[in-house]
């Protein structure tokens, strides 16, 4: 398993922030957290990211529009978005915005991981 | 302008023909002469390494999207209950992962399918259109009086209050004075509220199998709704129209107020006590009635019970009757034939003292009668709830015209609620069609020995069946929240909120209550077996004891009883034909069907795609094809195929994708032996392949051996000498994890492909077989062989006539192993077989040897899921 995987978590639920840190970090992630897109965008100025993972909804942005500002700023880095709420439109949208997966809540962590390391190690074979 | 360009000088679009006639004529005569150019072979190898990558992506996708529509089939198919969300989350889910697998054979392909866009496009906007569809609410006034409607008018009042109307303005029988608040005012309602957005966000979020979940979005709903204001309008119209009750009759008369739901009282769903009903309403309670009414299309069973039947919230408009209370002196509800046997000749008639409202919620005792439908109404039975019989024969004749009358009229056997007022009119106030049973059996009594061995007998069987599971007893709210799944649902009434467990409960015993109550129409409805009236029951049930409940014979074991329940039907298909249902059909329309079978057609073409999994046949194709011409295309001799050498039965050639040769191979060597390939799948599939040695094709009748030459000299092309294309050699594409193995020997067609990774994610086999020589029947014999082997090693099978799809995905690598060696094995041991899978001697005589050699192979207990 890759662990030097730099991952930013977006989503304005601060338990399933603090969970999902928790647990990643345990693995051997470096994880770091954000509760806005505007929160985000600094961190991926501040510190290494390789992967993105991003809720849908959040207090001062939607998602996709989040998505399109960190693909504009940081086109290396790999977004996953992730929804409450199952919408085709809002699925092939992120795609066609760069996202690299779409993946639906609830997220069993063993998924998200495989997800977070398969699109690491695509983004590092396109790099 | 024009005249700068003159004089002599060609015109701009005459130089840019020129140009691009030289262009064109460079790149025939390029293509015609000359090979193409040699690449630096880093920058080959880069390129290759991108392409794998999409590759590699494409196949995962393409997994994830045909695991996806076999759950969407399961699903289907098991008639289990399913929601929006599974729909919409399914619908996103596929159709995501195939707009990835489009995206990667863009790279794949350097962009030259992207024809493949449109096509996808077409689809999955007709998917979203169906996804988003709202009913229909004609556009109407927001109150009727009831003497104006019929059942024509459904798609304004609802069912129940359609069904009154049609009673009264067509069969003539008294119903009470009234008028009805429409779908209409209902939409009105809700829209001026403003509340929809924030019901629907509360919805999405609640988990149906969580009961504080369930029962706090209830609460929250329904009192968001009963806090909203009643727009003016809405107000006066309601106002009128009670004035007008007023002026009639009585003057301020009391009124009940009954919910009519858009899409309740059908034939197959009962919607029975999901709503409100509230008697007794003076004027100025008539606005907050109206609005708790609404909101009880919230209630948690309400919820549940769409959940069950397939219905979407949104379908569930509420209309509300307004009707004049009727002085009741008996009250009941009857039946036009057994809600047990519709198929019966008898009505069933429930009566007791005061309002019919007592009588359907189960609170009180009543009278029980049974009569002859035929012209003499003969009394077949008849049971006084408390001393004697409340109602004289003439008026049970009376009742069974009424009853006959009205299924007569509405054209299916009806459950009626009415009320006999002290003036002695029999008024009606419901009449709806009767819900079907789930299970159908003719009453049967217990036996003597069977009572000797019962904890309780008696009662009533309000539903049929048995089932057997651990007492919970419910006494109030309270109790709900800890019902366990799977429990026997103890109670002493059963109200109609009970209805929000019956998802969760194998069976309902009641200590009061009669079959016509609506807990009773439900439970019938979901098949779960009930039995009411069963005194003593709360008193000697404890709870977490484990009972076997004999509903069909009313009695109860003590512990579990294998030999009843081996009388238990199968479980209901609650949502066939239900709305959801036929909505998860019409996406999987333009989802699962596969036209693009045949990659030779002239019809193999992205534009030909007119569902999802055309798309992914289509692009898993061409990413092959792609892949497997790469080397060639590019002069990347180093890569391509090399021929597999060694003492080996039939000639294999392999192409390397990456990673799939061990270190140090040498890459101009012509031949490749096993030891230089460290492929995992490729090495399984191997070792299946020559863990036995091959006993040569089995002794063959005559018969077998003449379907054999009939078709071979009919159809050239199955001739295993025709054809020495490479489309036609058996070639393996491999890298270390990777391998997709193409063979067609003889005269079958395989595909074995498979991807072992360390990601559960990615890892899959897919094997599909096709073909061979004999006549069909024979073929088919053969396919559900392998059928029953593959499953055996739990692989997941599909067959099509002679075609066969096996599949397992995301497991372990060892098991993936496992499972290649079978297929490895099979491949190689049943290439023949179908000539004498005439014979049924000889099929048993394989499938007895072929168990034992693979048993041999991965352990007597190998089970690949």
């Amino acid at each position: 398993m890759q662990k030097n995987i730099n991952i930013l978590l977006i989503d304005d639920e601060v338990d399933f922030l603090e969970i999902t840190q928790k647990r990643l970090v345990r693995r051997g992630y470096q994880v770091v957290t954000a509760l806005s897109c505007g929160d985000g965008m600094q961190a991926l100025e501040n510190s290494p990211v390789d992967v993105v993972v991003l809720d849908v909804m959040l207090p001062d942005m939607d998602g996709i529009q989040c998505l399109r500002e960190i693909k504009k700023k940081f086109p290396e880095a790999a977004v996953i978005l992730l929804t409450g709420h199952a919408s085709m439109h809002a699925g092939l949208e992120s795609l066609q915005c760069g996202a690299s997966d779409y993946c639906l809540k609830p997220v069993e962590l063993e998924e998200l991981v495989d997800r977070i390391e398969i699109v690491y190690r695509d983004r590092i074979c396109r790099d | 302008m024009k005249k700068a360009h003159g004089g002599g000088t060609k015109h701009l679009s005459g130089q840019l023909r020129d140009m691009n006639n030289k262009k064109t004529l460079r790149k025939l005569l390029t293509r015609l002469y000359a090979r193409p150019p040699k690449t630096d072979t880093s920058v080959l190898r880069e390129s290759f390494r991108t392409r794998y990558q999409a590759f590699r992506s494409l196949l995962t996708a393409n997994n994830n999207a045909l695991e996806l529509m076999a759950e969407m089939e399961k699903t289907l198919a098991q008639g289990q209950p399913f929601g929006m969300a599974f729909v919409r989350g399914h619908s996103t889910a596929v159709s995501v992962n195939v707009y990835k697998m489009i995206q990667n054979l863009e790279v794949l392909s350097d962009g030259k399918f992207n024809g493949l866009y449109a096509s996808f496009k077409d689809i999955s906007r007709r998917m979203e259109e169906i996804l988003a569809r709202q009913p229909e609410i004609p556009e109407g006034r927001f109150v009727l009086p009831l003497s104006e409607i019929d059942k024509d008018d459904a798609d304004q009042v609802g069912d129940k209050m359609a069904n009154l109307g049609e009673v009264s303005k067509k069969v003539g029988l008294e119903v009470p004075d009234g008028f009805v608040i429409t779908a209409s005012a209902a939409q009105h309602f809700m829209n001026a509220s403003g509340l929809q957005d924030e019901i629907n966000r509360l919805l999405k979020t609640l988990d149906i199998n969580d009961l504080e979940s369930l029962y706090s979005a209830s609460a929250q709903i329904q009192k968001l709704i009963s806090l909203a204001p009643v727009p003016n309008g809405l107000a006066d119209d309601i106002d009128k129209h009670y004035r007008d009750l007023s002026s009639g009759k009585t003057p301020d008369p009391l009124i009940s107020m009954r919910s009519s739901a858009m899409e309740e009282d059908r034939s197959n769903v009962s919607f029975a006590g999901q709503y409100r009903t509230q008697l007794n309403i003076s004027e100025e309670f008539i606005l907050q009635t109206y609005k708790d009414i609404v909101a009880s299309k919230y209630q948690s069973q309400a919820i549940v019970y769409r959940n069950q039947r397939g219905f979407r919230h949104q379908d569930v408009i509420m209309c509300v009757g307004c009707l004049t209370m009727v002085d009741a002196d008996v009250s009941g509800v009857m039946f036009s034939r057994s809600p047990r046997n519709p198929e019966s000749h008898w009505v069933e008639i429930n009566a007791a003292c005061g309002l019919a409202s007592q009588v359907v919620v189960g609170s009180i005792k009543t009278d029980f009668y049974k009569i002859a439908r035929e012209s003499t109404f003969e009394i077949i039975e008849q049971e006084a709830g408390i001393g004697t019989p409340i109602l004289p024969e003439e008026r049970l004749r009376e009742l069974t015209a009424i009853a006959v009358r009205l299924e007569e009229h509405f054209g299916l056997p009806q459950d009626i609620e009415w009320s006999i007022d002290k003036s002695g009119r029999v008024i009606i106030l419901q009449s709806r069609p009767l819900a079907a049973p789930a299970e159908v059996v003719a009453d049967i009594q217990t036996s003597a020995a069977d009572e000797q061995e019962a904890l309780l007998c008696g009662g009533l069987s309000a539903s049929l069946g048995v089932a057997s599971g651990p007492v919970f007893t419910v006494r109030s709210n309270v109790d709900l929240l800890e019902f366990p799944v799977g429990a026997v649902l103890v109670v002493e009434h059963p109200l109609p909120e009970w209805a929000s467990l019956l998802n969760r409960a194998v069976a309902v015993i009641s200590e009061t209550g009669h079959v016509a109550t609506h807990l009773a129409i439900v439970a019938r409805e979901f098949g779960i077996p009930a039995i009411f009236s069963l005194t003593g029951s709360l008193s000697k049930l404890k709870n977490g004891e484990t009972v076997t409940v004999d509903a069909t014979g009313r009695c109860l074991y003590s512990g579990r009883k294998d030999e009843i329940l081996r009388r238990a039907a199968p479980p209901a298909n609650l949502m066939a034909d239900s709305p959801i249902y036929l909505l998860l059909q019409e996406i999987m329309a333009l989802v699962v069907p596969l036209n693009l079978t045949d990659p030779g057609s002239p019809y193999f073409k992205s534009k030909s795609c007119s569902t999802l999994h055309d798309v992914t046949r289509f692009c898993h194709e061409k990413a092959v094809t792609e892949m497997f011409s790469f080397g060639e295309r590019a002069q990347f001799d180093a890569r391509s195929a090399k021929q597999l050498g060694g003492d080996i039965p039939f000639q294999w050639w392999i192409i390397d994708l990456d990673d799939g040769f061990r270190e140090g191979f040498d890459i101009h060597e012509k031949y490749v032996h096993m030891q230089d390939i460290v492929s995992t799948p490729m090495q399984a599939i191997w070792a299946g392949m020559t863990a036995k040695p091959w006993r040569g094709p089995p002794p063959v009748s005559m018969k077998g051996f003449g379907s054999i030459l009939f078709r071979s000299t009919m159809n050239p092309s199955i001739d295993p000498a025709v054809g020495s294309s490479m489309n036609a050699r058996n070639y393996f594409l491999i890298s270390k994890n990777f391998c997709n193995l193409n063979m067609r020997l003889g005269y079958h067609f395989t595909l074995v492909e498979a991807y072992l990774g360390s990601h559960l994610t990615e890892n899959y086999i897919s094997f599909q077989f096709k073909g061979g020589a004999a006549d069909r029947s024979r073929r088919f014999v053969r396919v559900y062989l392998l059928k029953d082997i593959l499953e055996h090693f739990g692989f997941r099978v599909e067959v099509k006539h002679d075609a066969l799809t096996a599949r397992i995905e995301k497991k372990e690598k060892e098991r993936l192993i496992e499972g290649l060696k079978v297929l490895g094995y099979l491949l190689i041991h049943t290439r023949q077989i179908d000539m004498v899978m005439g014979e049924k001697v000889m099929v048993e005589h394989y499938r007895q040897t072929i168990m034992q050699d693979l048993k041999g192979i991965v352990g007597p207990d190998a089970k690949a899921n």
